[in-house]
Parts: structure tokens; C-alpha cells; sequence
């Protein structure tokens, strides 16, 4: 069933929400962007619809509300531990269809990697419920529909944002109470279905090709472009990686915490071993590695989809101003031409032959 | 021609001397360094009318315009006057009648500033705006003072070589538990600014007596850990100039200060001048004007009335470092031979 709600009346549904959930949506924090006088939006708690920016797309993923920057996984003194725990809330989340989508890429790496469920990750996860903000336009670096990540069904409650009201389809009948006074509408809500960025995904179907890409020209350019500052990866709604750590307290050497705080595939001591060898040396190679993740890996090892799903923040946080799209075309462009010269290489020896 | 020109009262109209007799350079001014770019055809036409074609991109951002004949004066100031309505007035909100004469006074030179926020990225403050503040409150004022406002220490305006220099920068903010450890506020601070950053069991830590509130830190953060607190900051920056005989670097005066108190000190200016001056408008470089006052003498009445934020610092001394051209410049005969 869908409503058509006054703000004032959301707001009442939204206090009344927040007496079992903890309620995010992308907000605005005045001046507090990269440069002077621009803000930074980002998800964190709000109470009232006029808080929620939703003709904007979020500096940061919704992916920080599951998967905290910095969480404490345990306490232990020398001869005990003790595990952090949690809020005994609900969590309701206003996502766009991209994030939704790569929420569900977040959930394959946590919880369907290996054998291993990540029970700090399912603690919070399991208590999510998404309010879908509806997406018609998108923004100019997006590109959810070249990744199949523009529609999804994966909602409770789904809102398209007016300017007096806001109409609310109900798919999950444990709020229909709360919608029972308000005006039926016939609102159901509509996706993107074309961005102003397309883009192609490589098609590396083989070894041979893969190992060919690896040695690809067109890494070294990001070399002198990159910067390895891990803005896009922390954007990313997608981007997984932490690094685990103990910390002892100051004052009692004895006691402290572990931890794990997200880490970037982009930061130069990302695969540094004891010893001080690393994996990776250059940003072409970080660039590298970064990109096959998000359009090749992923898929590879699970089978179903790419690992991104086309938000574009990677692009929107680039200081260097590097179009991630831009990225994976070129790697396509790079591919198809392999793989014709392959062809034409094929051709020509059977031509000898003859 | 002419040749009996009495130069002291073209130039109080801003039209300096040529080499070549009878000929003068118009410098208009251009408040902030930052006009509509439409005003360029009034500054053609009068280089084209009356000048000698070409005009210079005076050192301290005044359109400047040499070749411009004497007896031609009249005709250029006429001109002028709608320029002079449009800057000073409109745009600055300064307190004064346009009429046909020009420029009513060279005193308060034209105050400088580099592009600030409104287009670059290092920047924490709006110069622009700031700059047609400081105008309005300057200007027209026979006694001389030289003003530049950067955006950031990094100071692309040259603020430390000026009377009253004046840098925005930003207080900042940390946030614990968004901080990755990346180290790139680290590092940037260490080779762009003053280092007072380090890491301390997996988190930032920061020394802040040292922190020149630059904001690279900000910048660089690929987290949003590092943010600037909103409210802007400004140091003050006095004493600096060019010249001659011993050139220096000015000193830090004020440092975190509102733009109240910005305000409130160059708003003082005039008065601390006329009465170090005996109410004679002469030319002196603000820094010999305060030595000449002496630095507590200056600090007490450049700072009546002007209440102090919490956050601000004010300096107790300040030693010079001035090139002396010559050793022991400033030893002098004891008794006056003159
Ligand atoms: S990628 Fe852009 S257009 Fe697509 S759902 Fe996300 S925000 Fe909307
Ligand atoms: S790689 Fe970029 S476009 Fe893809 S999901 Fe991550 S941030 Fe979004
Ligand atoms: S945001 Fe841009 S510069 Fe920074 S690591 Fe990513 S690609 Fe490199
Ligand atoms: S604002 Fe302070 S801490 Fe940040 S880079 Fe500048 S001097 Fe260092
Ligand atoms: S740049 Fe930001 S995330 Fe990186 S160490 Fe500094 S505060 Fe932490």
C-alpha cells in the first residue's frame, strides 16, 4: 500500500520510529567539506524528515552505519576478555538502489566468504531495515545501470521526497500501523533507467588475457595522477578492507582493546609485510589491483555480479580528479584490443598455412 | 605644454609621474583584486583614448594606466567617475561622493588579496569579501596604510610584507573513530606546514601550540577526519615592508582573531595614525609608524574598544628582523650634524 504523508505527519512516524530504531540518512554538516565553505554530507542519525538530504548524493556510503570506520571487536585485560556490544535498537536506513545493491556486495564478503560468518558485521547488518529514497536522475558520475545496480526490490518502506509531502509505498507489513490515517496513493517508485555515463565492462575471459592486462601501458599513466590517498575507497559503498589491531591503554599496560579500522587498497603500505616488502609499489599497480577488484575479481570468485555498482563516489572524492568510469572503459578499450590482436594474429597464421 | 604641474596634488589623484615630463600613470584601484570582468572595456578605452595603449598590472592589483597626457587629466577623471561609483561605492559600500575630480585620495593604497575560497583549494577564507569590508573602512582615508589578505599561511598575497597582513585560517577538528590511519595528514603537515602531527597508538595525535591552522590536513584526509571547525579564523600579520633602506618581514600580532576583531583594529587605524602623526597624513610605511609609536603604545590603541575573542592571542613583543643593507644602520651620530 502506498501513502501520501504531510512532512509534519512523517516527522510524528519518524519519532515514533526511533523508539525501536536508530534511524540514518545522508545529512548535512555545514562547512565541514574538503575545501572552505562547502559541506560534506554524510549518513548519520536524524529524527526529522527536513534533515534528510535527498536532492544531493552523499559524500560517503550508508556502508558506515554497518560497518563502522573504527569498532572495537573486544576488551581484554591479562587475563580475561570482554566483547564490545551493540545498541539493542533496530537500524533503519534511507539508501538509494545503488547502495542497497552494494550492501548486498558487502554482505557476499562478510558473510558468504569462505566458511567464516563476520559476526561484528552480522550484528549490525542484521538489524537493518532500508527506506528506499527513489532515484529518477542519478548525478553526472553515475553509472548503476551499465551495472545492473539502478533497481532493486530490497526495501521496507520506499519514499519519493515533495516539497510540502512525501509519498511512501509500505512493503513490509510491520509499519502499516503507523501509515493506517494517511491518504492511499498509488505511488510505487521509479529507477533510473539511463545515466549520462555508460560504461563497458572488459570482458577477461581468459588467463592469457588477464596476464596481459596486468602489463597493461595505461597503469604507469596513473602513476603520475594518483595520489594514494584512499578517498575513493573510503567513498565506496563497496570497499571492504580493514586492518586489525590491539591497543594497550596508556595508563594501564595491562588492558586494552582490539580493533579494526578500514584500510585502502590505494595507501602505499596497504600489502607491506614484515621486512618492509610490498606486493604493490607504484599507484599504477594500487590502480590496477583496485580495478580489476571492483569489475573482475568479484565476479569471478562469486559468480553472480560485479563488485561495483556504479555510485560514482570514487569519482565525486577523486582530489585528482580521476573518472573511475573513465577507468574501466579504457581497461575495455585496452581488452578489445588484445584480444583483436589475438584475432588478427590467429588469422594471419592461418593464412601461412594456406 | 604645460610644464608647471604641481605633481603632489595629481598624485593624491592616484595619476603618478613619468619619466617623460607632462605624461602620468592612472592607478585604479581594484579592491580584493577581484572586479567584473566588464569593466575591462573602461579600462581599454581610457588606454586607448588617452593612455598609450597598453596598461600595467600594478603591484598591488591596481589597473595601471601610464601615458596618460596632463592636459587630458580632466577628461580621464570624468571618465572615471562611473568606475570609481561602481567599485568604491556599490561594491565596497564606501562612505564617499563620487564627483568629476578622480580619485579622491592615494592615501590608503589599494588593499590586495589573493583569489581566496571562492575558487582555490588551499584557501579558509573569503578574501574577496573580506578585502571590500577592509575598504570601506580605509578608504577614503589620507593616511597611508598598505593591506593584504590571504587566504591561507600560505600566503600568495605577500600579507607578511605589508603594514597590516592578514591570513585566514581555520581551527581544526578531529574525529576519533573516523581516522584510518593513513598518515596523509601526517605527512602533508610535516612537508607543507610545521609537523605537529604524529601518530600514537593507531590514531592521530597533535601538537597545538605550533598548528598554523592551514587546513592541509583537512584537505588530504580521505575520511573527512580532519574537518575545519566553521567559525573563521584570522591572524594578523604587522610591520612588514619593502624598500630601501631595511627591509622586513613583518611579525605575527594577532593570531585566531574574529573578523570582528579584524574589523575593529584597521578600524582604528586612522585615529592610531593622526595621532602618532600629530593629525599630519605623511607618508610612512605602517611598520615606522609603529616603531616609531612603539609596539605597546600601538597594541593599546589599535586594540580600544575592540573586544577579543576567547580563542584569540595577541603578541607581547615583537622583535624585528630587518635586512640591514649596511651593518650597524641604525647607529647614527649622537649629536645632529644637519
Ligand atoms: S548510482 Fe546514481 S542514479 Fe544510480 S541509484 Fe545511485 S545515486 Fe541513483
Ligand atoms: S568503485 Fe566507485 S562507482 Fe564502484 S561502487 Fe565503489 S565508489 Fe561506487
Ligand atoms: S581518490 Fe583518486 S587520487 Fe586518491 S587514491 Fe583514489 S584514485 Fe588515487
Ligand atoms: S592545520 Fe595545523 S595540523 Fe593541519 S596541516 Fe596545517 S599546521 Fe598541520
Ligand atoms: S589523513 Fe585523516 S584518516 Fe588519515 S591519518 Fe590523518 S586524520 Fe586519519
Amino acid at each position: 500500500m502506498s501513502y501520501s504523508v504531510s512532512v509534519k505527519k512523517m516527522n510524528e512516524i519518524l519519532k515514533e520510529l526511533q523508539k525501536d530504531y536508530k534511524v540514518y540518512a545522508p545529512k548535512r554538516f555545514e562547512k565541514r567539506g574538503r575545501y572552505s565553505d562547502t559541506d560534506l554530507i554524510r549518513y548519520a542519525e536524524i529524527s526529522m524528515v527536513e534533515e534528510i538530504v535527498y536532492d544531493e548524493k552523499a559524500d560517503f556510503s550508508p556502508k558506515e552505519v554497518i560497518y563502522p570506520i573504527t569498532q572495537t571487536l573486544f576488551y581484554f585485560t591479562e587475563h580475561e576478555y570482554k566483547e564490545s556490544k551493540v545498541h539493542d535498537k533496530g537500524i533503519l536506513i534511507f539508501a538509494r538502489p545503488c547502495d542497497i545493491n552494494g550492501i548486498k556486495r558487502l554482505d557476499t564478503i562478510f558473510l558468504e566468504n569462505g566458511d567464516q560468518e563476520d559476526i561484528y558485521y552480522k550484528r549490525l547488518r542484521e538489524k537493518v531495515k532500508f527506506i528506499l529514497m527513489e532515484c529518477k536522475e542519478g548525478w553526472d558520475t553515475c553509472f548503476c545501470v551499465s551495472m545492473g545496480s539502478n533497481q532493486t526490490d530490497n526495501y521496507s518502506l520506499a519514499v519519493r521526497f515533495a516539497e510540502n509531502n512525501l509519498l511512501v509505498e509500505v512493503k513490509d507489513e510491520a509499519f502499516n500501523n503507523l501509515f493506517a490515517n494517511e491518504k492511499t496513493t498509488d505511488f510505487t517508485p521509479e529507477f533510473v533507467t539511463s545515466n549520462q555515463v555508460t560504461v563497458k565492462i572488459p570482458e577477461i575471459d581468459n588467463k592469457e588475457i588477464l596476464k596481459k592486462v596486468h602489463d597493461l601501458d595505461m597503469w604507469e599513466s596513473y602513476n603520475s595522477r594518483c595520489g594514494n590517498c584512499g578517498a575513493c575507497t573510503s567513498a565506496c559503498i563497496t570497499c571492504s578492507c580493514f586492518t586489525t589491531s590491539d591497543v594497550i591503554y596508556s595508563e594501564n599496560g595491562r588492558a586494552g582493546e582490539r580493533r579494526r579500522v578500514w584500510a585502502s587498497c590505494l595507501h602505499e603500505d596497504f600489502t607491506e609485510m614484515a621486512g618492509g616488502h610490498s606486493f604493490r609499489n607504484t599507484p599504477g599497480e594500487r590502480m590496477r589491483f583496485r580495478t580489476l577488484h571492483k569489475v573482475y575479481d568479484f565476479k569471478a570468485r562469486f559468480g553472480e555480479e560485479q563488485m561495483c555498482v556504479g555510485c560514482g563516489r570514487c569519482t565525486d572524492r577523486c582530489p585528482q580528479l580521476i573518472s573511475f568510469a573513465t577507468t574501466i572503459n579504457r581497461l575495455s578499450e585496452e581488452v578489445n584490443k588484445l584480444k583483436n590482436k589475438k584475432v588478427s594474429q590467429v588469422q594471419a597464421a592461418s593464412k601461412e598455412v594456406e | 605644454m604645460n610644464h608647471d604641474i604641481n605633481i603632489k596634488e595629481l598624485q593624491k589623484n592616484c595619476f603618478r609621474q613619468s619619466k617623460v615630463p607632462g605624461e602620468f600613470m592612472l592607478q585604479m584601484r581594484v579592491p580584493g583584486g577581484v572586479i567584473e570582468a566588464r569593466h575591462l572595456s573602461l579600462v581599454q578605452h581610457i588606454a586607448d583614448t588617452w593612455g598609450n595603449g597598453q596598461f600595467h598590472l600594478g603591484m598591488r592589483q591596481t589597473f595601471s594606466l601610464p601615458g596618460i597626457k596632463y592636459e587630458n587629466i580632466e577628461a580621464v577623471n570624468e571618465y572615471i567617475k562611473s568606475y570609481i561609483e561602481d567599485i568604491e561605492v556599490e561594491l565596497c559600500d564606501v562612505d564617499m561622493d563620487v564627483n568629476d575630480k578622480g580619485y579622491p585620495t592615494i592615501g590608503a593604497r589599494n588593499i590586495m588579496a589573493c583569489i581566496g575560497n571562492s575558487h582555490c583549494i588551499k584557501a579558509n577564507i573569503d578574501t574577496t569579501t573580506l578585502a571590500r569590508k577592509l575598504e570601506k573602512l580605509i578608504f577614503p582615508s589620507d593616511y597611508h596604510i598598505k593591506m593584504s589578505v590571504a587566504g591561507c599561511p600560505n600566503d600568495c598575497a605577500k600579507a607578511q610584507f605589508n603594514d597590516f597582513g592578514i591570513i585566514g585560517i581555520a581551527k581544526m577538528e578531529y574525529d576519533y573513530d573516523r581516522c584510518i590511519c593513513c598518515k596523509k595528514c601526517v605527512e602533508t603537515c610535516a612537508h607543507h606546514a610545521t609537523g605537529v602531527l604524529s601518530v600514537e597508538k593507531g590514531k592521530i595525535v597533535k601538537d597545538t601550540c605550533c598548528c598554523v591552522g592551514c587546513g592541509e590536513c583537512a584537505t588530504v584526509c580521505p575520511t573527512g577526519a580532519w574537518t575545519r571547525n566553521p567559525k573563521k579564523f584570522y591572524r594578523v600579520i604587522i610591520g612588514g615592508r619593502s624598500g630601501k633602506q631595511y627591509p622586513r618581514m613583518g611579525k605575527m600580532f594577532l593570531n585566531w582573531v574574529t573578523e570582528d576583531v579584524v574589523l575593529g583594529v584597521i578600524g582604528n587605524w586612522q585615529e592610531f595614525s593622526a595621532e602618532i602623526l600629530n593629525h599630519k597624513p605623511v607618508y610612512l610605511h605602517g611598520g615606522h609608524l609603529i616603531d616609531r609609536a612603539g609596539y605597546d603604545k600601538f597594541k593599546e590603541m589599535i586594540l580600544k574598544g575592540v573586544e577579543l575573542n576567547p580563542e584569540a592571542e595577541v603578541a607581547d613583543k615583537i622583535y624585528w628582523a630587518e635586512t640591514e643593507y649596511r651593518a650597524n644602520i641604525h647607529v647614527k651620530p649622537a649629536c645632529n650634524t644637519k
